[in-house]
């Protein structure tokens, strides 16, 4: 038997004045898991985590926490805790007077909440900056109070918008493996929205991808990579060739899938003969040289070093394809012959 | 064209400049007379400004008067804009051309208007009346300066002190109104800094009781000039600065706390 | 429901107070303007019988109800008032005093009816009752026409024997206009230089703009008495500039009232148009050199067009604010320097001239809040832009 949702989102729409921003959506969230809500400006994810904070409310639909309904809950009575995108940090209180705002507001008593105040800057390291201003810390300290305050209350859900959208990108890439951690060592339920798949992937159990209101998928970081649902999903999380054709014949070794270019390619996935088909394949899937069972001969039309790896634009009878190739790969030049090969299991297969 | 530009921005700076620098040399002078050259220096104007019982009694009326009809518009002020921020629409439009309208309305035009209905409400010639109408005219800068300040805080930061168990008033109380104090505070003085500077309405408002240093000085100004009144006007402009500085220092503490 | 209506009870809430303190003590007031400005009861309190009575008169013989209703409010009529309405009346057709002073002495020697006409013939004119007929109304424009030098003659409304408030209203109009140019011409230069310095020349730049504005403007009057004195530092300069053997008279001339006026509101302008300015992307210029314009082209086609919203509004500002000018021209300028707010306080404060007061502030108020809107209007919208 499945737990019950810790969080239930059921049939909610949300409307402002005549724009529909969210459209009969439907998540469950269990206790102790990582959900992020990954979507493009104006998908409705923040719309959604603002509606479980309680800022706004579902025009139709209900949310539930721990089986109660919380729609006409007031912000303050939810239990949350909350990051901003831009921390929200209170300019006119010192980092130890903002991270003791939620244990003030439960009237916790001096020396309780002194404690606890001093363990969560421990916990982000930011113990010897207690009588700073905001104002005099970095934006990757600032966020690290934001995370301290959130936390220091042990609510029950902590709710996190683009909270690393302002930071550069290595510190954006510490932040997150430190909320990863923390997340498994206080067994936390977050909700964390961002547009930054690369950044959904690394941290989520599972991710809700948006778009215009709807989730398209909502599954764990490999499954949304690999095995995405619709178009919109395979284009928006990571790079992707699309490769549209028809259905040949399908067996028990696999589908034969007729590209527009031509070319005759198999795939795993059982498909219905005369189908129009897209056909999903990753950049850093293909790979050089005759070995394998889908074979195709290119022509280089760009290559671009790119450090870690090298981004070659291909031309042949599947039509313009990106590869993603290993630094051997190094002494292959524009305008160069080659032969690109890929595996059936590679290939994922949707309706076009 | 460098030296065009020279000349030109100094022969500004002394047109807005000159006439305040002026002043300053006159009220220690030991003459007689309001005019240069200077006969010796003294302060003997500032004993006359700070002795004589006319002045000091007016004195006190602009502090009394000032203080006063300052606190009960930034009252007012701060409550209104609390209550239209982030509307839109049109009754709320219109609320604000009203509210703002004072600031346009001539000072002779209200002071008619207001001593016709003082003489029927017996306010003419008291405190009260005098007080309430330099509030009237105070009320534009305490709202705007409370509306700007009200604008400039994050709407996020306050749903942060919610998201973290704050009720409604507490988060007024603790993040609202602490981060729009500044705001609040020059509106204050600005406000205070109208009053004192108020000589029309006052005119038709208060009886001899009531005369501020504003108006002591008008009727110096147009009776008989003496030295006296540039004492008054060095002790203006002293206050002014004084008032000027703080308004930049809060000005420059928000802004340091605001990044 | 009520939930969701109660941010909106909340916020009336909190408008509430600043709503009834204006209301009571800024729009009765302007109110009571108005109604000051057209109310004229002086004859219909003293006469509320033949109000009644003179209601249907053909306007030829008088009536034997009308002249026994004159007669009933004579007897009733307090004599201050009965006063006021006769001295009124007598300023419209002379005669009328001498007239009542004997019909007053012999309606008072009885209590029965009295047969006026026998009592003295010329109340069988008709020129008579139609003069307290017209006297009449509780509303009359006359004082407001009387406010633009018009009055209500036979033939309609005419033009009165002397023009004297529309010459001020003309006189207020054309100083604030000349004042806002002078300001204008100044300030756009000014402001581009502010914007084309750093540091500490941009610092003393604001300073010079920000502590004139701060200062009283009585601080301001004061100085500039000194220097427009007929003696004063100005004057000699003038003098020594032009060889001029005698002193140049600035106190008490138009020429020192314009000057200080610009003095006071030049900060305004100044500021109105920085404000746009420091708002506007810092390469815009040097984009427009880049282009190949030269430092004129740019200024005209670039700079300009984008500054002219902050000249028009602090243009509004400044002539707004100049029409209601009061103490300075009384402190700096001669008789014929006054503005017509001095009018206004003239007659208010000296004449005790109610009416007339109200009708002359009333004119300057309406113009005063058309710009005022229209300066409203161009500054949200440059705050939406």
């Amino acid at each position: 038997m499945t737990p019950a949702p810790f969080i239930r989102c059921d049939g909610i729409a949300k409307s402002f004045g005549t724009t529909r921003v969210i459209d009969n959506l439907a998540l469950d969230i269990f206790k102790g898991e990582f959900v992020s809500l990954l979507g493009p400006s104006g998908s409705g994810k923040t719309t959604l985590l603002t509606m479980i904070a309680g800022f706004e409310r579902p025009t139709e639909g209900g949310i539930w926490l721990d089986g109660y309904r919380i729609d006409d809950l007031a912000p303050h009575k939810r239990n949350m805790g909350m990051v901003f995108q831009n921390y929200a940090l209170f300019p006119h209180m010192t980092v130890a007077q903002n991270v003791g705002f939620p244990l003030r507001m439960r009237r916790m008593g001096r020396a309780d909440a002194q404690a606890r105040v001093a363990r969560a800057l421990e916990m982000v390291e930011l113990g010897a900056m207690a009588d700073r201003r905001p104002s005099q810390l970095s934006g990757g300290q600032q966020q690290r109070v934001a995370l301290a305050r959130a936390l220091v209350f042990e609510p029950r859900v902590v709710l996190m918008d683009e909270p690393l959208g302002a930071l550069d990108k290595r510190l954006r890439e510490q932040m997150q493996l430190d909320i990863r951690d923390l997340h498994r060592r206080l067994g936390l339920t977050i909700v964390f929205v961002t547009h930054d798949q690369s950044e959904a992937l690394t941290m989520s159990d599972r991710i809700a991808v948006f778009n215009k209101g709807r989730i398209e998928q909502i599954d764990t970081p490999a499954a949304v990579y690999d095995r995405p649902a619709t178009r919109f999903v395979a284009e928006f999380v990571g790079e992707t060739n699309m490769l549209s054709g028809r259905v040949a014949d399908t067996g028990p070794d696999g589908t034969a899938v007729d590209l527009a270019g031509g070319l005759r390619i198999r795939v795993r996935q059982p498909l219905e003969p005369g189908r129009a088909v897209s056909v999903c394949l990753r950049p850093e899937r293909l790979h050089l040289g005759g070995a394998g069972v889908n074979v195709m001969d290119c022509r280089v039309t760009d290559r671009v070093y790119m450090g870690d790896h090298l981004r070659v634009a291909l031309d042949g009878a599947a039509g313009p394809i990106i590869a993603r190739l290993p630094r051997s790969a190094d002494t292959i030049r524009e305008g160069e012959a080659v032969t690109a090969s890929f595996a059936p299991e590679d290939c994922w297969v949707l309706a076009a | 064209m460098g030296a065009i530009k020279t000349v030109w921005g100094i022969l500004c700076v002394l047109f807005l400049m000159g006439p305040l620098i002026v002043v300053l040399p006159i009220a220690f002078n030991a003459g007689g007379f309001v005019s240069f050259p200077i006969q010796g220096w003294s302060l003997r104007w500032f004993a006359v400004l700070f002795g004589d019982p006319g002045w000091r009694l007016s004195i006190w009326n602009s502090l009394i008067v000032g203080l006063a009809s300052s606190a009960l518009a930034t009252m007012l002020g701060t409550l209104a804009a609390l209550g239209l921020r982030g509307r839109v629409g049109v009754p709320v439009v219109l609320a604000r051309m009203v509210f703002l309208l004072p600031m346009a309305t001539p000072a002779v035009v209200l002071g008619v208007g207001m001593q016709l209905i003082y003489a029927r409400l017996g306010l003419g010639s008291t405190y009260a009346g005098l007080i309430i109408g330099h509030a009237v005219l105070s009320i534009p800068f305490t709202l705007l300066s409370v509306t700007a300040a009200l604008a400039s805080v994050d709407r996020g930061v306050e749903r942060a002190a919610a998201s973290l168990g704050a009720p409604p008033p507490t988060v007024l109380w603790l993040v609202t109104l602490p981060m729009a104090l500044p705001g609040i505070v020059t509106g204050f003085v600005f406000a205070f800094a109208n009053s004192l500077d108020e000589v029309v309405l006052t005119i038709f408002l208060a009886g001899p009781n009531q005369r501020t240093l504003a108006r002591q000085m008008f009727l110096q100004l147009r009776d008989n000039l003496s030295p006296a009144i540039a004492a008054a006007a060095f002790t203006f402009i002293i206050a002014t600065i004084c008032i000027g500085i703080t308004g930049l220092w809060l000005q420059h503490r928000r802004k340091r706390m605001m990044a | 429901m009520i939930a969701r209506h109660l941010p909106d009870l909340k916020a009336a809430a909190l408008v509430l107070p600043l709503v009834a303190f204006l209301a009571v003590f800024f729009l009765w007031p302007l109110a009571s303007i108005f109604t000051t400005a057209v109310s004229d009861t002086e004859v219909s309190r003293a006469f509320p019988e033949l109000g009644r009575a003179i209601d249907g008169w053909d306007g030829q013989a008088p009536t034997p109800a009308m002249q026994q209703a004159l007669v009933a409010d004579i007897r009733t009529t307090p004599q201050a008032t009965m006063g006021d309405a006769v001295r009124r009346l007598n300023s419209q057709t002379s005669g009328f005093r001498s007239l009542f002073g004997r019909t007053q002495q012999a309606v008072a020697r009885g209590t029965g009816p009295v047969d006026l006409v026998a009592l003295d013939g010329r109340w069988a004119d008709p020129l008579y009752w139609n003069t307290i007929r017209s006297a009449l109304p509780p509303y009359t424009p006359r004082f407001l026409l009387s406010a633009l030098d018009l009055q209500q003659g036979a033939e309609g409304i005419e033009v009165a024997g002397q023009s004297v408030h529309v010459q001020i209203f003309l006189r207020t109009l054309g100083i604030s206009a000349l004042v806002t140019g002078l300001c204008a011409l100044i300030g756009v230069p000014f402001a581009m230089l502010m914007l084309a310095t750093t540091g500490w020349v941009r610092n003393v730049l604001m300073a010079s703009v920000l502590l004139p504005m701060w200062t009283s403007v009585l601080v301001r009057c004061t100085a500039w008495l000194i220097i427009l004195q007929n003696d004063g530092v100005l004057s000699r300069i003038l003098q020594t500039l032009g060889g001029l053997r005698e002193a140049v008279p600035l106190l008490f001339t138009r020429s020192g009232v314009i000057i200080a006026m610009t003095h006071v509101m030049l900060p305004f302008m100044i500021l109105s148009i920085y404000s746009v300015l420091i708002a506007m992307p810092k390469n815009l210029m040097p984009a427009a050199a880049s282009m190949g314009a030269n430092p004129i082209a740019a200024f005209r086609t670039v700079l300009l067009p984008l500054a002219l919203p902050g000249i028009v509004s602090g243009g509004l500002l400044v002539f707004m604010t100049s029409l209601g000018f009061y103490i300075l021209p009384a402190l700096l300028g001669g008789g014929n320097d006054q503005l017509i707010s001095s009018f206004v306080a003239e007659y208010a404060i000296r004449q005790a001239n109610w009416p007339l007061a109200s009708a002359l502030g009333l004119i300057l108020l309406i113009v005063t809040v058309v710009i005022f809107a229209l300066y409203q209007r161009l500054s949200t919208r440059m705050a939406g832009a």
